[in-house]
C-alpha cells in the first residue's frame, strides 16, 4: 500500500523585512490512505498550499518529514502529480501532447502515450479537444485537461491545489462532480486543498480543517457516493457536517 | 463624381481582399506617383532626383550586367551568416542568463557595457585587425544581431510561470529535459521578438560596414555609385533595402511569430 505519512511538519522562514522568523506550517500531522480523498480547508494564509507545496517537493520543509511509501520525500517527482489553481498547461502543446506529456518523459512511445492520453481524455469527456491548444479553450475545459494530465501519469499521489477556484460557480460544480465520478473510477489518492467548505465536505472522505499553519480537527465524511449537487444541497447530513467545518474554521 | 469614387474605393477593397499583397503595395502607389510627378515637372535637376522609370531602367542593367544579383547575394549571405551565428550564441546564452541568478550577476554588467559600444564603434580596430573583409562584417553583424537576442532571451526565459517548471517536474521532467520541453518554446515569442529587432539592427549595420570596408554589396554599390556620381543607383540601392527588409520581415519572421506565440495565445494579436 502507497500511504502518504506525514510527521510533526512545519516550516519557518526568514521574514527579512520583519527581521524575524516567521512559522507558516506548525507540527502537521496527517496520514492519508492508498485510495482515499482527503480535503485540506482552511482560509487564506492557512498555510495550505504551503503544506502541498512540501508533499509536491517544490519547497523544501524545516522540520519533520513527508513519507510516501515509507520513502521520504526529496524534490518534485513523478509519483506526485499536482493540479494547479493556474492550470499550468504548457501552451506550445496540444491537449493531446499535454496530457501525453507525462507518459513521454518515462520513455512511452509515441503511439502508446497517444493511447493513455486518448483514453484519459475521454474519461473528461476531452476527445475532441485532444487537437487543440489550451489558449483555445475555456477555463473550465482547461482544468478538465489539468486534471487529466496528472492522472494520465498515474501518480501514488494526486496534489490538488484549489484546482476550481478560478472558473464560474456553475462550471465549478460540474467540475466538482465530475471529479468525484473519476475518482470512483480510478479510485486515485487525492489530497485537496481548497478554502471552501462546501467543496470539501463535497468531495472529500475526510475534511483536514486548517487554521494559522496547525490542524483544527479532522473530520470523517459519511456521504453515501455517488455524490450530486441535486442530491446534497438539501441534504441534512451534508449541511450538518458543512455547518460544522465551517464553524471550526471560523471560530479559530 | 460620388458614386465614382465609390466605385473605385469597393472595388479596391474586393482587390485587396482576394490578393493581400496588392494591400501592401497599395500605400507606396501614391508615393511613387508623388515621386513621379515631382521629377516630370523638374523641380530639381534630373542628375539630381532621377524618376521612378529611370531608377527601374538602371535595375534593368544592373540585372543584365550580373552586377546587382551578385552584390545581392553577398549581402544577404552576410546577413544569413551573421543571424545564424547571433542565435546560436546568444540563445544559449540568454538561456544561461534568464535561469541562473549566478551567471546573471556575473554577465549582466558586461553585457550591457558592450551592448553600449554600438556595432560600427567596432570597425576602427576590427579594420587593424582583421582587414577589409569578410571576418570583419561578419563580426560586426553578429555583435549588432546577439544583444537583442540574448536580452530578449533573458526577458522570455524570466517570464515564464515558476508553476510551468513546477508541472514538467512533477510529470516527471529532469531540469535538462526542461530546457527543451518549457524553457525554449516559453522564451520562443521573445526569442523571436529579439531577432526580429536584432536582424534589422543588423541589415543597418550591414550596409554601413559595407559602405566603409566592402568590396561588394548593396551597401558597397550605394558607395560606389556616389564616387561615379550615380544618382539612379544610390536611390535604387536604398530602394532595394526597403524591399529586402519588407520580405525578409513579412515572409519569414512574421509567419514564424504567427505560428508560435500568437498560435499559443502567448502574444496578443
Amino acid at each position: 500500500m502507497k500511504n502518504l505519512t506525514i510527521r510533526n511538519l512545519s516550516k519557518t522562514y526568514f521574514d527579512p523585512y520583519a527581521g524575524t522568523n516567521v512559522t507558516a506550517v506548525h507540527d502537521v500531522s496527517l496520514d492519508v490512505r492508498q485510495g482515499e480523498f482527503v480535503s485540506i480547508v482552511g482560509p487564506s494564509g492557512c498555510g495550505k498550499t504551503t503544506i502541498l507545496n512540501m508533499i509536491a517537493g517544490f519547497i523544501p520543509h524545516t522540520g519533520g518529514e513527508i513519507l510516501l511509501d515509507g520513502r521520504p520525500v526529496k524534490g518534485p517527482g513523478a509519483d506526485r502529480g499536482v493540479v494547479f489553481q493556474s492550470f499550468a498547461l504548457f501552451p506550445w502543446r496540444t491537449v493531446l501532447e499535454n496530457v501525453a506529456f507525462g507518459p513521454k518523459m518515462r520513455g512511452v512511445g509515441k503511439a502508446e502515450r497517444e493511447k493513455i492520453a486518448y483514453e484519459y481524455l475521454a474519461l473528461a469527456k476531452l476527445t475532441e479537444a485532444a487537437g487543440r491548444y489550451p489558449a483555445e479553450l475555456s477555463g473550465g475545459m482547461q482544468q478538465r485537461v489539468g486534471v487529466v494530465r496528472a492522472l494520465a501519469n498515474e501518480p501514488d499521489v494526486l496534489l490538488m491545489d484549489e484546482p476550481f477556484a478560478s472558473v464560474d460557480a456553475q462550471t465549478r460544480m460540474t467540475l466538482q462532480e465530475e471529479l468525484t465520478r473519476i475518482w470512483q473510477e480510478k479510485r486515485p489518492t487525492v489530497i485537496f486543498i481548497t478554502h471552501d467548505v462546501g467543496e470539501a465536505v463535497f468531495l472529500g472522505n475526510r475534511v483536514v480543517a486548517l487554521s494559522k499553519g496547525r490542524v483544527l480537527e479532522e473530520i470523517a465524511i459519511d456521504l453515501p457516493r455517488p455524490r450530486s449537487w441535486d442530491a446534497l444541497n438539501d441534504d441534512p447530513r451534508f449541511k450538518e457536517l458543512s455547518g460544522r467545518v465551517l464553524q471550526l474554521v471560523r471560530s479559530a | 463624381m460620388k458614386p465614382f469614387f465609390l466605385n473605385l474605393w469597393s472595388h479596391c477593397v474586393r482587390l485587396t481582399a482576394r490578393w493581400p499583397s496588392i494591400g501592401s503595395i497599395a500605400p507606396f502607389i501614391p508615393l511613387v506617383a508623388g515621386w513621379w510627378i515631382v521629377t516630370e515637372l523638374e523641380v530639381f535637376p534630373r542628375a539630381f532626383l532621377p524618376g521612378p522609370v529611370d531608377v527601374v531602367r538602371s535595375f534593368g542593367s544592373l540585372v543584365y550586367t550580373g552586377i546587382l544579383p551578385e552584390y545581392l547575394q553577398d549581402s544577404m549571405v552576410r546577413l544569413a551568416v551573421g543571424a545564424f551565428w547571433g542565435i546560436a550564441l546568444g540563445v544559449p546564452l540568454g538561456m544561461l542568463v534568464g535561469l541562473s541568478q549566478r551567471a546573471h550577476t556575473a554577465l549582466w554588467p558586461l553585457l550591457l557595457f558592450f551592448q553600449a559600444i554600438g556595432d560600427i564603434a567596432w570597425l576602427p580596430i576590427l579594420v587593424i585587425w582583421f582587414g577589409y573583409g569578410l571576418i570583419t562584417m561578419t563580426v560586426v553583424i553578429v555583435y549588432t544581431v546577439i544583444f537583442p537576442v540574448v536580452l530578449n532571451t533573458v526577458l522570455g526565459v524570466r517570464s515564464i510561470p515558476i508553476t510551468m517548471h513546477r508541472a514538467a517536474l512533477s510529470l516527471g521532467a529532469s531540469r535538462t529535459r526542461i530546457l527543451w520541453e518549457v524553457v525554449l518554446p516559453g522564451a520562443l515569442p521573445n526569442i523571436v521578438t529579439g531577432l526580429r529587432n536584432g536582424l534589422g539592427y543588423g541589415w543597418r549595420a550591414l550596409i554601413a560596414t559595407e559602405i566603409i570596408v566592402g568590396t561588394s554589396g548593396i551597401g558597397f554599390l550605394m558607395f560606389d555609385a556616389r564616387r561615379a556620381g550615380s544618382v539612379v543607383e544610390i536611390l535604387l540601392g536604398m530602394i532595394i533595402l526597403g524591399i529586402l527588409w519588407y520580405i525578409v520581415d513579412s515572409w519569414i519572421l512574421a509567419p514564424i511569430e504567427r505560428a508560435t506565440g500568437q498560435r499559443w495565445g502567448l502574444v496578443t494579436r
